[in-house]
This record gives structure tokens, sequence and C-alpha cells, in this order.
């Protein structure tokens, strides 16, 4: 049996929880911001760089294929090494609170990060420029395996699809398990919620 | 990062208001982080990332609201980002009306000591979803339901029918009559 009476009002035992004191210094705060900053820029660099060296990397073995296929899926894969870099310098900044979070209420701001990450999961398969680099995959290996004159270019080519059908198996179900719907299903609950309150 | 920096004149009053606010809602600030985080480690960081977050917002603070509301606006907004980006958000969480019909985990007995009674508060709010766990965090923290609204954004209705059901719910967690009591 609880001996006072605190363990029975809940706003007293909240309040009087033991907080260990809890201040940054302004030489903190700024370091912190530079440093931030640094590794956003070093990132972006590095991600940047990576994706223009596949890049030229795919141009180079692109004059090295012999067939009209493997030579448009070496320019193809080329191609998306500049969307991967473009994209990985623009996705890679740190998170930081929006300028009007204090301004906005909390219902709002709820709001917009779900649709925020409702969009960041609905394009990820677009943003990764993953359908370019599939196909360019696809084309280099069937251009290849025709010139290697095989039975059949797509016999050759059926590891790569089974790979991509197990794979597209596992991302359809990934983003069931990220809960897609029922962040829309959140969002739309959240409207009802601000019609409601206006 | 994103956003201007604040400028040389802007900085002194900056500084001056997070050390206020430091020093009022520090408390508060980290009873709020338990609030949002169970992990002692990664809670230290988003407490870290609430005082980062609440300094660089001060570059912008124009008065339109109070410090108290300004606060716990970026407090809370900042606890609610790292719940979505930890993808807690989609089936774990429920709401206070869904709380409200679970039976209680205690089988109706009171907790035994403080700590036990802070375990036992902690996990329930941690069951809920963002805006549910700021409205139970602001009324834990003694808000009046028109400054839980400004907060929010819910109307005054809404808040009253939500603390009614809060204060429910505690009575069962806590015990009867301990509400009441106040």
């Amino acid at each position: 049996m609880p001996s006072d009476f605190p363990v029975k009002d809940p706003q007293k035992i909240w309040q009087s929880q033991a907080t260990e004191p809890f201040k940054m210094s302004a030489n903190e705060l700024r370091y912190r911001a530079l440093q931030r900053q640094s590794k956003a820029r070093l990132e972006a660099r590095s991600s940047v760089i990576i994706g223009l060296v596949l890049s030229v990397f795919f141009a180079w073995t692109f004059t090295m294929a012999h067939t009209v296929l493997a030579r448009t899926g070496w320019v193809l894969l080329s191609l998306w090494g500049i969307y991967a870099a473009y994209h990985a310098y623009k996705w890679v900044w740190p998170w930081n609170l929006p300028q009007d979070a204090p301004i906005s209420t909390c219902l709002e701001f709820y709001r917009r990060e779900l649709e925020r990450r409702r969009d960041h999961l609905r394009r990820r398969w677009w943003r990764s420029g993953l359908p370019f680099l599939l196909l360019g995959m696809a084309m280099v290996i069937v251009g290849t395996g025709a010139q290697n004159a095989p039975p059949h270019p797509l016999l050759n080519a059926l590891p790569f699809i089974l790979l991509f059908a197990i794979w597209a198996v596992a991302l359809v179900f990934m983003n069931k398990k990220l809960g897609r719907e029922n962040i829309q299903q959140e969002i739309e609950e959240l409207r009802k919620f601000e019609t409601e309150n206006h | 990062m994103r956003g201007p920096e604040p400028s040389s004149a802007g900085t002194v009053n900056q500084d001056a208001l997070y050390e206020q606010a430091a020093d009022v809602y520090g408390s508060s600030l980290a009873r709020l982080a338990r609030a949002y985080e169970f992990d002692a480690e990664v809670r230290r960081d988003l407490l870290q990332e609430i005082h980062f977050q609440l300094w660089r917002s001060f570059a912008h603070f124009d008065g339109r609201c109070s410090l108290r509301t300004w606060v716990y606006r970026v407090a809370h907004n900042v606890a609610t980002g790292h719940v979505i980006r930890q993808r807690r958000i989609t089936d774990r969480l429920v709401s206070i009306e869904n709380i409200e019909v679970m039976p209680s985990n205690n089988h109706g007995e009171l907790a035994a000591t403080q700590a036990e009674a802070l375990d036992r508060l902690s996990m329930l709010i941690q069951r809920l979803k963002p805006l549910d766990r700021q409205i139970i965090v602001s009324y834990l923290e003694g808000m009046d339901a028109s400054s839980i609204g400004e907060l929010t954004g819910f109307s005054s209705t809404n808040i009253a029918m939500k603390v009614h059901r809060i204060k429910t719910i505690l009575r069962r967690w806590f015990g009867e009559g301990g509400l009441d009591a106040k």
C-alpha cells in the first residue's frame, strides 16, 4: 500500500521527478551548429563525388560495349550516376526544425511532418532512381548476353529477373510495414480535427 | 544548415532568451523528453536537440506568443519529429480514447513507491500518439485548458473532453480518489 498521498497524485508524481540540470553554453550551441553544417557538407560532397565517379566509370564502359542494347544500358547507368549525385545532395541535409514551427500549433506541425514523411515514402522509388538503374542493368546484361550468343538472351537474364522479383516483393512488404496507409489515415484524422477546431 | 542564421545584432538577444528559457523551463523540458523517449542515452540526445533547436528558434522570436508557449511548441515539435523519425508512429501508438477502454496493467493496485508510480505514468504516456501525449504532458505540468489549446491547436471543448478522459484514465491507473483529493 502506498505510504504517501503524492503516489496517488499523477501531477505531483510527474512534477517532482528528479531531473538533472541541463543547459548548453553559447559556445556549445555554436559549435553544434557548425559541426552539423560541416557534417552535412561533407556527406553531400562525398555523395556527389561517388555519383560522379560512377557516372564517369559507366560512360567509360560504354565505349567498350559492342551491342546497341548494352551501350544504351551503360548510358542509362551513367545518367543514373548524375541523377543519384544530385538527389543525394538534395536530401542529405540534416533535419532542422522548420522556422515557423514555434508559430504553428502542434496540430499543424504534426500534420505537416506526417505529410512530409508520407511523401518521402511515396517517392522513395523514384527519388533513388531505381527504375533507371534497374532498366540500365537489365539492358547491359541482356545486351552483353546477346553478344556472347547464348541460346536465348532471356535465359541469361533469368537470375536478374528473379532477383528483381524478390526485391519488388520485399519493397512492397516494407512499404506496407512502414505503414503508409496508417500515416495517411492519421493525416486525414488530423485534417478533420483542424476543420473542427477552426 | 537550412534557413538564415541569426545576425550578430540578434545574437545577444537570442542567447539571452535561450538562457532565460533554459533557467525557467529546464526541468519541464527534461520531463518532456522523458515523455517521448524511454532510453536514457537517446533521451539525453533528444534533450540536447530540444535545447539546440530552441536556441535556433530564438533568432526569430517576435513575441507574438508568450515565451512559455514558444518554448513548449518548439520542444513538443522537436520531440514529435523524433517520434516520427523513429518510425514509432504507425501502429504501436494509441489515442487517449483507446487507452480509456483498455484494462489498466496494475490490476487496481496502487504504486508502492514514487519511482514505481513514475514508471507507470511514463509507460502510459509513451503509449500515446504525439498529440495526445502533448495534452497529457501539458496537463501533468499543470497547464490550464486554454493554454493547452493555444499550444496544440485544439479547441477548448476538445481539450476539456480530452482532459476529462485523462483524469478518468489516471484515476484508474493511480487509484480511486487520487485526483479527486486535489
